[in-house]
């Protein structure tokens, strides 16, 4: 039809998709694109079904309909060794990060290296260990637990374990919930400058304004299972609904 | 809260049924997650040796002193070793350590696995590209299976010697005649069954401590919940098992 340049620059793609958890129906027609090297904000209120939304694009939710399309397959259709190969390419950063607390940093670290990429990886993982704890700034903590760590520091360390496959896109579910203002604004910078180092493109879960000032290229508003507005920061804090507003004060 | 009733119950054990069936499907596939198996086996079986090593010699000791007046009103106290060290190995050992098994293992596997659910870290597991149920489940249910025969083969040679030290509290028997008096009535048909039982009670408590752990629900307080019904619905496992081998060994007159 129309736009053939557009479709080609989606990375990923989601169109009427629903979900509903026996009567409650948490996505009800909600539609988005993410464009190549844009930073998308999704902004709604807790238990809108933001989480549910991402976990749907990397395939750990199964929506009721609609379509999800990443790097233009769908989701669904992918066999088990397609989709791993899809989320080698998407990173996913979880809301309580997902350290494995029975296992030392290295080992975090390594495993998706172990899992996904199966040629040479004893040789170079060592090396990409390395590079992902020198980009957090946490060179030293390789030999140490989860739990040795402060929250902030954890935080680094799943971004590190999220990027260790440099992946071309990336999911943020609340990457500063929790933690205090400072460090939150620490980890928004930190994302901001790997974001540039490797080209990333992001859908970006957060209540944290800062994070929407420094990040956003584009916000879109999660409200009653809909997008329900979208524009940049400035667009939407100049629209007169209350509804969109709220979340700007 | 709902009550429950036995219609939960029951979906319970279907779902049961359903994640056994898994357990089966996944086991043989390939990427055979070597390393946490050997990781498990050590936890699973290296860290409970101690427990069950002194209750393995407490029971023996125990049932040989209680046993000794009524076999000395018979007279019979020289049929001691052989009649205790079978009820033993039949029976007391295998279940006793399994329901410690239970206590233990089925706890901590409850636990930890409830816990990874709770935090996301077996979902980050699946986007990792690994296969969590083949790297937390089958890895412990076989772990649990191989350990817990061995368990009971290791308390059955300290229950024995706990009888042997029973005997000798009483009478003066030497350790030579000890075992002849045992092996004279103790053979492979008492041993094999109680091995092959014990495996099925390993396998009862990795597959229900993992199955509540991978539907732990409502956060940190579900896994204390999880450790809980684990350890109460593989203790009430064992008994169950134990009742079928008696009637199978019955039915194919092992007795
Ligand atoms: N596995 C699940 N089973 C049932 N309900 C769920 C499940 N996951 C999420 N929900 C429900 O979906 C809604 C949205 O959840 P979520 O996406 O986590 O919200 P948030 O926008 O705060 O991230 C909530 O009402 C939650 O209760
Ligand atoms: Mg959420």
């Amino acid at each position: 039809m129309s736009n053939e340049t557009n479709i080609a620059t989606d990375v990923i793609q989601v169109s009427h998709l629903k979900v509903s958890f026996l009567d409650n129906h948490v996505l009800k027609d909600f539609t988005i694109q993410l464009k190549q090297g844009e930073n998308l904000i999704i902004l709604g209120a807790s238990g809108s079904g933001k989480s549910v939304l991402i976990k749907c694009i990397i395939g750990l939710m199964v929506a009721d309909s609609g379509s999800i399309k990443v790097f233009g397959d769908e989701v669904t259709e992918l066999t088990p060794e397609e989709l791993n190969k899809m989320r080698a390419k998407v990173g996913f950063l979880f809301q309580s990060n997902a350290l494995y607390d029975s296992m030392t940093i290295r080992e975090n670290l390594r495993f998706p290296l172990i899992r996904h990429w199966v040629k040479n990886v004893r040789e170079t993982a060592e090396e990409l260990v390395m590079e992902a704890l020198t980009n957090v700034g946490l060179e030293d903590t390789a030999d140490k637990f989860p739990s040795e760590l402060s929250g902030g520091m954890q935080k680094r360390i799943a971004l590190a374990r999220t990027l260790i496959l440099k992946p071309q896109v990336i999911l943020y579910d609340e990457p500063t919930a929790g933690l205090d203002p400072i460090t939150g604004k620490e980890i928004c910078q930190l994302m901001l400058e790997l974001q540039k180092k490797y080209h990333t493109s992001s859908i970006i879960i957060t209540h944290d304004l800062n994070c929407v000032k420094i990040m956003a290229s584009r916000i879109v508003m999660l409200i009653d299972g809909i997008c329900y507005a979208t524009g940049t920061f400035e667009e939407l804090k100049q629209l007169k609904d209350k509804r969109v507003t709220d979340f700007f004060d | 809260m709902k009550p429950i009733s036995q219609s939960t119950f029951l979906l319970e054990i279907g779902d049961l049924y359903l994640f056994s069936l898994r357990f089966f499907k996944e086991v043989f596939k390939p990427r055979y997650e070597f390393a946490e198996l050997i990781k498990q086996c050590f936890y699973i079986g290296y860290k409970t040796v101690p427990l069950v090593a002194i209750t393995g010699f407490i029971m023996g000791l125990v049932i040989t002193i209680q046993s000794h007046p009524s076999m000395e009103a018979f007279g019979a106290e020289s049929w001691l070793p052989s009649v205790v060290s079978v009820s033993l190995v039949r029976e007391i050992v295998p279940v006793i350590t399994a329901l410690i098994c239970a206590g233990k293992i089925g706890s901590s596997i409850g636990a930890e696995i409830g816990s990874m659910s709770v935090s996301e870290q077996i979902n980050a597991m699946e986007v990792s590209g690994a296969n969590p149920f083949k790297y937390l489940v089958v890895t412990r249910v076989i772990a649990s299976m191989l350990m817990v025969p061995l368990l009971v083969v290791i308390s059955d040679t300290i229950g024995l010697y706990g009888a042997f030290l029973g005997v000798n509290m009483k009478q003066v028997i030497s350790f030579h005649l000890f075992t002849n008096q045992v092996f004279l009535k103790l053979t492979f048909q008492d041993i094999i069954p109680s091995i092959i039982k014990s495996f099925f009670f390993g396998f009862a408590i990795g597959i229900i401590g993992c199955f509540k752990g991978y539907n732990t629900k409502n956060g940190t307080r579900g896994v204390g919940s999880t450790a809980n019904s684990a350890v109460v619905a593989s203790i009430f496992a064992v008994f169950v098992i134990d009742l079928m081998a008696a009637q199978i060994a019955d039915i194919l007159h092992l007795n």
